[in-house]
């Protein structure tokens, strides 16, 4: 009889704690907050907001490019690689699509966006986190593209988004711009220890 | 009043009487372990860029993220490739023991250390598919999952009928991996490898010291009361993981189809269109294309899908609406995994979803499968079929399995040792 009580009092209370988890801010949420997320961190986080409340209308493209230091001394800068058209053509006709194409670059660049500024100031340690996460990624995209060149070291990397909208269906009658809007990071140095991916 | 005693009471003896949903609590433990199973295959030779110690979410990272929210992965105690490989290696392995429900108890306990341990390890690599994973590998802990369709059942068929002939049956292989999993519990507490948040550690002690107790009292108090005891708490918190479970999935839904109901795009019917055109999720343009080209269905899938997920849990009061709902909901899945190019997120949901399949339909299922088996060549002798027996488990539907599904149970005779891993 004891367990049944401990274990209906602590499935109630469970359930209790995630449903405000997930719910829209509210009078619990207010006062008990900081009691939800003390219980529903690290393990029970939930994300069901699925394509809600609407679903992305815009193909962001990430882009990189970098600064490499050649054999003979010359600083180059290379063009602009289109890492989500990568991902893109690992998709396409791809039944399986991989975490790596699919999630990896898309997600790590949510991370930087949610965690920076409009001025791209970092905000806090996640901030920090997503730009060493990013870094990483422009050094094994540029190692993997052999953006280096025989002899050549990657010396500094710079993201940029291009953001489309996509196009109402015809049916609608809506317009909107056509015109890609971008979003230019500042050129980060690659540290010495990051240049070689061993990620491969 | 008298009235309402009674169906207390006849519910009190039902939860506590019997580990309720045999059927479905094997259909997902089957399904997870088979999504989570096939995600690693798949992604065996990215894994090194996932989850290894060369990815560029580095180890570096990982760890100050996991300073920070405690979360918890063994794959933080060592940056090393050996050590990652290992983990790996278990993970693929433990899938495969948990799905043919080998110990099924300890299975599932070292296949939620498997998923916890790589999606927490590199959060950001993670999608829809992977946080349905992560939570049902951690209630899946709490059930008796392996109550039939598993390798637990079979042997327990096996060591009734040793003892109706009056052959001793003795169990190794359940002592040593508890005393294993002891060891390792003892070592990792004192060098300080549990640190962190307190709700996994407390778990696996709680499922070690339980499976300990059950061994003991088997072994010193034979069949008496203190076992019947165990049992009836066993079977409590199976019933109350899988009241979780089942509310889990109905969140997932109601979550999702509230917050779109206040979207524009899904109140003016052309939501669906938009991922269809999204280059992230259109593997297959041209069949997004045609999808996408009908105004008239666009607005139809989208109202319907909206429509559903805010129905769903309500439906669960009306079997047959809910089996409806629940066929067109595995369909749009089936769809999804195909069109938006999510298999491993559609599989996980899939197998969300199963656990409200009506009984009389998971019994048929496991019919075909057992005579699927007989047709091929070369088979064992005793399959691994439809364990429940001569159970007549034909509850009334998935979420509330009725009376009769006890009785599956119940013909089982005890169980519980199919799950705790081991007996004597």
């Amino acid at each position: 009889m004891v367990a049944l009580v401990v274990v209906a009092v602590a499935v109630c209370a469970h359930l209790g704690l995630v449903f405000l988890h997930v719910a829209p801010s509210n009078t619990l949420t207010k006062q008990h907050g900081e009691a939800v997320d003390e219980w529903v961190f690290p393990e029970f986080e939930q994300n069901w907001k699925l394509f809600a409340p609407n679903p992305l209308q815009q193909n962001v493209s990430v882009q990189l490019r970098a600064e490499v230091s050649t054999a003979d001394g010359a600083i180059r800068t290379t063009g602009w690689y289109d890492l989500s058209a990568e991902d893109g053509r690992g998709i396409d006709g791809n039944p399986l699509p991989s975490h790596t194409q699919q999630n990896e670059l898309r997600r790590a660049w949510d991370f930087f966006v949610a965690t920076h500024d409009s001025d791209d100031r970092p905000v806090g340690l996640r901030g920090t986190l997503s730009e060493d996460y990013l870094r990483r990624i422009a050094v094994l995209r540029l190692d993997r593209n052999d953006a280096a060149g025989p002899g050549g070291v990657v010396e500094r990397v710079q993201y940029r988004s291009r953001t489309t909208n996509v196009e109402p269906p015809s049916w609608s009658g809506e317009k909107v711009s056509g015109r890609p809007d971008y979003r230019e990071l500042p050129w980060w140095p690659v540290a010495a220890g990051e240049k070689e991916g061993d990620a491969a | 009043m008298n009235g309402i005693a009674l169906s207390v009471s006849r519910g009190i003896a039902r939860v506590t009487g019997a580990a309720l949903g045999p059927y479905q609590t094997a259909v997902i433990r089957i399904g997870f372990g088979a999504t989570w199973l096939l995600f690693l295959l798949r992604e065996l030779p990215h894994r090194h860029e996932l989850y290894g110690p060369g990815s560029p979410w580095g180890h570096d990272l990982a760890e100050q993220l996991i300073a920070d929210n405690g979360a918890f992965t063994v794959l933080m105690w060592s940056d090393g490739r050996v050590w990652f490989e290992i983990v790996y290696a278990l993970a693929v392995l433990s899938s495969v023991l948990f799905l043919l429900g080998w110990r099924t108890r300890t299975m599932s306990v070292i296949f939620m250390v498997g998923v916890l341990s790589l999606q927490n390890r590199s959060v950001f690599m993670g999608d829809g598919g992977d946080n349905v994973l992560h939570l049902m590998s951690i209630y899946l802990v709490l059930t008796r999952c392996g109550q039939v369709w598993s390798l637990d059942a079979r042997r327990a068929r096996r060591a009734d009928g040793a003892r109706a002939r009056g052959e001793r049956v003795v169990d190794r292989a359940g002592p040593a991996l508890w005393w294993v999993f002891g060891f390792v519990l003892i070592t990792l507490t004192v060098t300080g490898g549990l640190d962190g948040d307190w709700f996994v550690p407390a778990l696996l002690w709680a499922v070690w010291a339980a499976q300990g107790l059950w061994w003991a009292v088997g072994r010193w108090a034979g069949g008496g009361e203190p076992r019947i005891l165990l049992d009836v708490i066993a079977n409590i918190v199976h019933n109350g993981g899988l009241v979780v479970i089942m509310a889990e999935a109905c969140l997932i839904y109601a979550t999702a189809g509230w917050y779109k109901i206040q979207g524009s795009r899904w109140q003016d019917g052309t939501a669906v269109y938009y991922p269809l055109n999204l280059d992230y999720f259109s593997p297959w343009p041209a069949l997004s294309e045609a999808l996408a080209a009908n105004g008239t269905m666009v607005m139809l899938i989208t109202y319907g899908t909206v429509a559903v997920q805010v129905a769903f849990p309500f439906t669960l009061f009306n079997r047959r609406v809910k089996n409806v709902l629940l066929a067109a909901m595995m369909a749009e899945h089936a769809v999804i995994a195909v069109v938006l190019g999510l298999p491993f997120f559609s599989l996980a949901m899939i197998a969300a979803d199963a656990v409200f399949l009506p009984t009389s339909f998971l019994r048929r299922l496991g019919g075909w499968a057992a005579r699927a088996r007989a047709g091929l060549p070369g088979r064992l002798p005793a399959g691994r079929g439809d364990g429940g027996g001569d159970g007549g488990g034909d509850g009334r539907t998935g979420a509330v399995p009725g009376p009769r599904s006890r009785k599956a149970a119940e013909s089982d005779k005890d169980p519980g040792h199919t799950h705790v891993g081991f007996r004597t």
